[in-house]
């Protein structure tokens, strides 16, 4: 018994990819560059979350709707000026993602009046210790340690509420040191919600935090991942194939990256540590489309000599277009629950997840393999120049 | 049948029944409510035939909820701690070298040391001449006085060890705590982050992790009577045959040891005790504290009663003098030994101080001697045991009499962890200490598991309509790869996060990409004319290497990614790997197995 198969592309096709480059080249060369344009700080900039950016992330869930604009108001009210809330999830969900830009709630100027109120009752040992970057917690030394008590009594009247009052080891063998822990950005922000939409049950479900210079190192560091990765495919593939071909997988990978980026850059979605391994997954994912056509390409070259790389190019690539957009279509296929069923950054990974295989197909058909051409016949024309030259 | 196709038969079926008991574990740990699977309810429930039962799956932070900590480590205040010690011990260098000293203090920042004295530049000479590598005298002092400054280097390769050394105690602590699937890692600004997965009881981790503060050593005040009147003020502690009667009064009650002095007479020490950490520290306040004077301290301890499984503990006290007579840092290394000397192994602890803490160990053991030294780790009294003799850069502890050698020894391990974490010289302290979504987890799991089926579905629907029998036996591979994924990460006990989740059916969607491949190849070979054998043999052959081509660049991304990601995307990275190194044998060994003996005959049809 045999089942009369199909083929989703039929035997035989021929299109002309190599002489479609120029069209598809200047395509993507907009596009990229409009994803790196959009993705510049100066200009509209990537909504990083607190992965990157630094500060204090809150996923909270009401029972009931809550207006966002109005959760946003009340966090201005606290002082935090650069809060954004967001949606997440279903709107049935009530769910908002609520992000401020620091992790200690205490100000300089905060730290300034409590020291001084401190100071004024007494006898302070050299000065206080605070560090913005680690949290809300000022260490005091002291000549005799007063009670806790009342020291919490001099703190709070200076306006900020106290958490913990812990004892701990002093600067010298011996001494004694007290750290004040005040109350931090979620308790703060707790209680405010807590107050204000009490009928509607506030909820918080994750906190995350992240130093601002933490932040800062790890956007280095998935930047260097990103280009490490692409560095040793680039290598692997050169090794197995021809470094001829190098210089089509790279801006291949180079281009894959950034459309992948590009959804963050214009859909605003938040650009996290999970959007960096869905970037470096597609430049690993992506490559396969182009190794498929280049071991066709050297399969060709031994078959059909004596053609124009050219037209071998073109029918390497009309030969695979089949498996080519299967495998990226099977893989793509495998996304659909997580597209239908996930919310918040698993949506946006499967995705950006999608974008970066379809973008990776493309990129073999119009881009990779027709680059290859190109730097050939630039190299050839290179040859040929010089002479060209002497003679005139 | 080719001899080969058996033996490759014989693999694809014991990999297949392998993966299905290797999950075995797994099975019986899901099947628990959440609430019991860390506890032995677990254990008990899986059949003594499965496999290891702790290598299961686990789930990440994300899923299953748990305890996040971050843990700052202070390194500004730990070199304000290092300069304020070395000021003593460069006064002391300076006097024994008769140099004339008035004050050797830490400088009003307390980043330099500030010596005064008579001659200031002799001063200067002769520290430089000692301690020039690790020590510059920065201009700009008061007269009558000369600056001590660390160099930077020395600056940095502290604050670097604090951080290291913070990290370092912490792990064995959690290690040593048998949580699955900590999660620590060290962040830029000088912080350690602790994931605790399923873990519920911040108090005990808090409490676990927060005594890796600092280690001091003091000598209990045993001849001083200040505390005699308690026994008029207080009831004594009520006894029984077997010693101490359980639970001890709230207000706290009064016992009594007796302390061999140094003198050789005996005294009967008073001490306080009572059931609950708080009920003491209560006590402390109010009937202790107001007798001290000021060079005395009262420190806490806990006290283990009870033998076998069932144990009790209550807290005592101990009198000692104020002052720090020696503080951990200079202890370089203690471990649990056993001592041989006396005929019978005896459990002990070892330890060795640095050669500046032997020094001082050495002045505080001779002053000393036969008194006891009690080891205060975070305000508590580890131990105190007598100075038998004079103790320079290597001492021994021995404990107590009445546990049996097992408890000893671990009692031993205990006291040298707590000696090593004396070493910590930065003040480690638990700025944020969260539970992370109890409630998200189950939801989290539904929809991922969901979205993972309708993945799967999907694929194997589409394999099927569109290369029927090819289709399906792809779709067999894929079962076999999927079991063979998970079977894996439970072996390593690897941890299940969301993005792991959609890491697995990604890594699905690439195992069929190399059926697709070598179906398609199949179907060029068999418009060319070829026989299905001859078809089948080409289609696999000519495509190996590409699939282990575009394999190799999926890995060498996702080994980037498990060097760079930590915690849920590190659990993507790894599920990645794994999926991709067991879809390099579903898709090629298993589908060939079965495609083989399909086309056996040379006359066998394919349907692809």
């Amino acid at each position: 018994m045999q089942f009369k198969s199909f083929d989703i592309v039929p035997h035989g096709t021929h299109i002309d990819f190599v002489g479609k480059r120029r069209i598809a080249v200047t395509l993507s060369l907009l596009v990229n560059l409009a994803v790196i344009l959009w993705s510049l700080p100066q200009i509209h900039g990537l909504n990083f979350g607190v992965d990157f950016a630094g500060g204090t992330e809150m996923q909270v869930k009401f029972d009931n709707a809550v207006d966002p604009g109005e959760i946003r108001r009340s966090l201005e009210g606290l002082g935090f000026k650069d809060a954004s809330v967001q949606t997440y999830g279903p709107d049935s969900d009530h769910a908002y993602l609520i992000r401020v830009g620091r992790i200690a709630l205490l100000t300089q100027e905060d730290v300034t009046r409590i020291v001084a109120a401190v100071k004024a009752k007494f006898p302070v040992q050299g000065q206080p210790h605070f560090n913005p970057e680690v949290g809300d917690k000022i260490d005091f030394e002291f000549q005799t340690l007063p009670a806790p008590a009342e020291l919490q009594a001099a703190i709070e009247s200076a306006g900020v509420r106290v958490r913990e009052i812990r004892e701990e080891a002093g600067l010298t063998a011996g001494s004694k040191a007290l750290a004040v822990l005040t109350q931090g950005i979620q308790d703060r922000v707790e209680k405010d919600l807590f107050a204000k939409f009490a009928s509607a049950k506030p909820q918080v479900l994750r906190v995350e935090y992240v130093g601002p210079a933490v932040g800062r190192e790890l956007r280095n560091q998935g930047f260097k991942a990103i280009l490490y990765a692409m560095a040793l495919i680039v290598v692997y593939v050169g090794l197995r194939f021809d470094f001829r071909f190098s210089p089509g997988v790279i801006i291949a990978l180079i281009h894959d990256a950034i459309i992948t980026l590009g959804y963050f850059a214009f859909t605003g979605r938040e650009f996290n540590l999970a959007s960096v391994a869905v970037i470096l997954t597609v430049v690993g994912y992506s490559v396969n489309d182009t190794v498929v056509v280049y071991d066709r390409i050297r399969e060709n070259q031994g078959k059909l000599k004596g053609k124009r790389l050219a037209d071998i190019v073109n029918i390497s690539i009309n030969e695979v277009l089949g498996r080519t957009f299967l495998t990226s279509f099977a893989t793509a296929l495998s996304l659909v629950g997580l597209l239908i069923f996930g919310v918040g950054t698993i949506f946006d990974f499967a995705m950006a997840m999608a974008i970066g295989i379809i973008s990776g197909t493309y990129s073999t058909w119009f881009i990779a393999a027709p680059m290859t051409i190109w730097l050939e016949e630039r190299t050839a024309a290179r040859k040929s120049a010089p002479t060209g030259a002497k003679a005139a | 049948m080719e001899r080969t196709w058996y033996w490759r038969l014989a693999l694809v079926v014991a990999v297949a029944l392998l993966s299905i008991w290797q999950l075995v574990p797994s099975w019986f740990y899901f099947r628990l409510p959440p609430a019991e699977r860390n506890g032995p309810a677990y254990e008990e429930s899986v059949p003594g035939w499965s496999p290891n039962a702790k290598k299961h799956l686990n789930l990440g932070l994300d899923l299953q909820g748990g305890i996040l900590l971050a843990m700052g480590v202070d390194v500004d205040r730990a070199v304000k701690a290092k300069v304020a010690r070395r000021a003593d011990e460069i006064g002391d260098f300076l006097k024994d070298k008769g140099v004339p000293v008035a004050t050797s203090a830490p400088s009003a920042d307390g980043t330099r040391v500030e010596v005064r004295s008579s001659d200031p530049k002799r001063a200067e000479q002769v520290v430089l001449d000692s301690y020039s590598a690790e020590l510059s005298a920065p201009s700009g002092a008061p007269d009558g006085a000369v600056w001590f400054a660390f160099r930077p280097k020395v600056i940095q390769d502290f604050q670097t060890k604090a951080v290291e050394q913070a990290e370092k105690t912490i792990r064995n602590r959690v290690d040593k705590w048998g949580v699955s699937e900590p999660d620590i890692k060290r962040k830029a600004n000088n912080q350690i982050q602790i994931q605790l997965p399923g873990f519920k009881d911040p108090e005990k981790a808090k409490e676990l992790l927060g005594r890796t503060a600092q280690l001091e050593f003091k000598i209990t005040d045993d001849d001083s009577a200040v505390l005699d009147p308690v026994r008029s003020e207080l009831p004594p502690c009520p006894s029984g045959p077997e010693g101490v009667q359980l639970p001890l009064p709230q207000t706290g009650c009064w016992m009594v040891e007796g302390v061999e002095l140094p003198t050789g007479i005996q005294r009967q020490v008073t001490f306080l005790a009572a059931s609950r950490r708080q009920d003491i520290e209560a006590a402390i306040e109010k009937d202790l504290r107001p007798k001290i004077s000021r060079d005395q301290d009262i420190g806490i301890g806990e006290v283990t009663v009870g033998q076998g499984p069932i144990k009790e503990h209550f807290y005592r006290t101990y009198l000692l003098r104020a002052k720090t007579e020696l503080t951990g840092d200079y202890i370089s290394d203690a471990r649990a030994s056993v001592d041989n000397s006396k005929g019978v192994g005896e459990p002990v602890v070892v330890f060795t101080m640095s050669p500046e803490g032997g020094r001082l160990m050495e002045k505080l053991t001779t002053e000393n001697l036969h008194r006891r030294m009690a080891t205060v780790l975070d305000s508590k009294v580890e131990t105190a045991p007598y100075i038998q003799g004079k103790i320079s850069t290597n001492g021994q502890i021995t404990l107590g009499s009445g546990r049996n050698y097992q408890e000893k020894f671990e009692e031993a391990n205990e006291i040298a962890l707590v000696l090593k974490a004396g070493a910590l010289p930065a003040p480690v302290t638990i700025f944020e200490e969260r539970t992370v979504g109890a409630t998200l987890g189950p939801e989290l799991i539904r929809s991922g598991t969901v979205a993972a089926l309708v993945g799967l579905a999907a694929v194997m629907v589409f394999m099927l309509l569109y290369y029927r029998g090819s289709g399906l036996i792809a779709n067999v591979a894929l079962v076999e790869n999927g079991l063979l994924v998970l079977a894996i990460m439970s072996l390593l006990g690897s941890t299940l996060t969301l993005p792991g989740i959609a890491g697995f059916v990604l890594t699905l969607g690439m195992a069929v990409d190399a059926n697709v491949l070598i179906n398609e190849r199949i179907r060029e070979e068999l418009r060319a004319g070829k026989t299905v054998r001859q078809a089948v043999d080409q289609g696999y052959d000519k495509v190996f290497w590409t699939i282990v081509d575009s394999h190799v660049t999926a890995l060498v991304a996702g080994v980037v990614l498990m060097q760079y990601g930590s915690g849920p995307v590190r659990g993507f990275a790894v599920t990645l790997i794994i999926g991709l190194l067991a879809s390099m044998f579903t898709s090629i060994v298993v589908t060939r197995v079965i495609v083989d003996w399909f086309t056996r005959k040379d006359t066998a049809r394919l349907s692809v």
